[in-house]
């Protein structure tokens, strides 16, 4: 073998690892943002207890944190064809049917342990706050925004985050399904230059600065947050 | 809906043992349980020991083990199977498939344990560190009779969280061609063509009963009491 070389990377082999990186990233906050939306609905329903419906959440969360996430990407991008409506199918085909799939298996998979966090934090709100919100004659919004936001969020900020920078870890899986990201990038450089080595050490610390700037900013988040440590309340005379 | 066509003795059996009974390879679940369980007992052991050196309070100790934890815990497992698998050839070191994955997953599982340990170590009450000491116990048998009996405890949810990721974690053994459970659903779905729904879903009922086995086997540790004698026999 020739000697290591960072060199030896040519400018189209790190034209496809940022290519490779803006999938990634793309790919990484679709998902997040529908993983929080499936987190925080299926989150507040299991919270409710509701009956038949927060049966069925648990078995989706439970079914979803317990089965790979590969399989679930292989189980969305094969069976999107039976599973879905022709009219559906035939719209994500259109919009690049890899990604996609890539996006509703991740978010599916995040979006089970974000209601898990979610419903935890709510947990820990005691239900007589939420009486005594009532008492004081708020309304709904009012009594999220000034009573359950300003607790919750500094209770689910640090694992929220974890949830995230987990979440970007995941996205290298989508390379089984052929999502152009930053490890199918580095697969091809490895076929066609045979750089692999030099490709996975650029490859790794792009992953590894990657998750340190999102913990770093969840950081600073929730230390934000920790600091408030009351609700805020808007005394007028 | 065919169920027929996917649930065949011949495809269970590839799913369950692989190709152990016409060739003696092993594959499918059995495969992929001997990856899940090796890495499991193997993480357990790196990581309890990353876990105490991370809790220390020597600068030589807690900053390499901390630069360890941060670094695996910072980058996909699928990388780091990668690189167990191409890099040692690199330096004229074969690598076999089945080394690199349970080598990966080991190191990787390692990272998260150590911090599941080191957060048991912290949540025991400094109280009964000197209580111990204090009934005349020495700093060694004060840390392995009465500060890890009762970390262990604290721990065993947070490791059998762990432990049910690193089962899931050795679905990725396929993406470097190790024939396991993935693998075989995978190449049945590919020779029947038409029931991905069925396949997929068996796969993930198989998936989701062992990892449910391993949930409930550590909830029964946890009741268990009696559990803790072992380290009074260490």
């Amino acid at each position: 073998m020739t000697g290591f070389d960072l060199g030896a990377l040519d400018r189209t082999a790190y034209v496809l690892i940022l290519q490779g990186l803006l999938m990634t990233c793309k790919l990484a906050a679709a998902s997040l943002f529908w993983a929080a939306l499936v987190g925080v609905i299926v989150g507040t329903i299991r919270w409710s207890k509701l009956p038949a419906i927060s049966q069925l959440c648990l078995a989706y969360i439970e079914l979803a944190r317990n089965t790979p996430p590969l399989v679930q990407i292989l189980f969305w991008y094969f069976s999107a064809s039976v599973v879905l409506p022709e009219w559906a199918f035939m719209r994500l085909r259109n919009a690049g049917y890899e990604f996609s799939a890539a996006v509703v298996a991740l978010s599916l998979y995040h979006g089970a342990f974000i209601a898990e966090v979610f419903r935890a934090g709510l947990n820990a709100i005691g239900r007589g706050q939420y009486d005594a919100a009532r008492a004081l004659g708020m309304n709904f919004w009012q009594m999220m925004t000034r009573i359950v936001t300003p607790q919750v969020g500094r209770l689910i900020a640090p694992p929220m985050v974890n949830e995230a920078v987990a979440l970007v870890k995941s996205t290298s899986l989508a390379l089984a399904i052929g999502v152009a990201e930053l490890t199918y990038e580095y697969k091809q450089i490895d076929n066609f230059m045979f750089r692999g080595v030099e490709a996975l050490v650029v490859v790794t610390a792009l992953y590894l600065v990657l998750c340190l700037i999102l913990s770093q900013l969840g950081r600073l988040l929730s230390n934000r947050l920790a600091a408030r440590h009351t609700a805020i309340i808007e005394v007028t005379a | 809906m065919d169920w027929a066509r996917v649930w065949t003795g011949r495809n269970w059996e590839r799913l369950l043992v692989g190709n152990l009974f016409t060739n003696g390879e092993v594959g499918g679940l059995l495969l992929t349980m001997e990856i899940g369980l090796l890495a499991i007992i193997l993480s357990t052991v790196l990581g309890a020991l990353l876990g105490i050196l991370r809790h220390s309070r020597r600068r030589l100790l807690w900053v390499p083990a901390a630069a360890y934890i941060e670094t695996l815990r910072n980058i996909p497992l699928l990388i780091l199977v990668f690189w167990a698998y191409f890099v040692p050839p690199y330096f004229g070191v074969q690598t076999s498939k089945f080394g690199s994955v349970l080598g990966a997953l080991t190191l990787f599982t390692a990272a998260y344990i150590a911090e599941v340990v080191r957060g048991g170590l912290l949540a025991v009450p400094p109280g009964v560190v000197d209580a111990g000491r204090a009934l005349g116990l020495s700093r060694s048998q004060n840390q392995l009779r009465v500060v890890l009996p009762i970390a262990f405890f604290n721990m065993i949810p947070a490791l059998s969280g762990r432990y049910v990721v690193a089962i899931k974690n050795t679905s990725l053994a396929f993406l470097i061609g190790l024939s396991d459970l993935t693998e075989v659903g995978k190449e049945i779905s590919n020779v029947l063509m038409t029931s991905p729904v069925e396949v997929y879903v068996t796969l993930m009922l198989i998936y989701f009963s062992v990892n449910t086995l391993i949930s409930h086997a550590m909830r029964l540790i946890e009741t268990r009491r009696r559990f803790g004698r072992i380290f009074v026999r260490l």
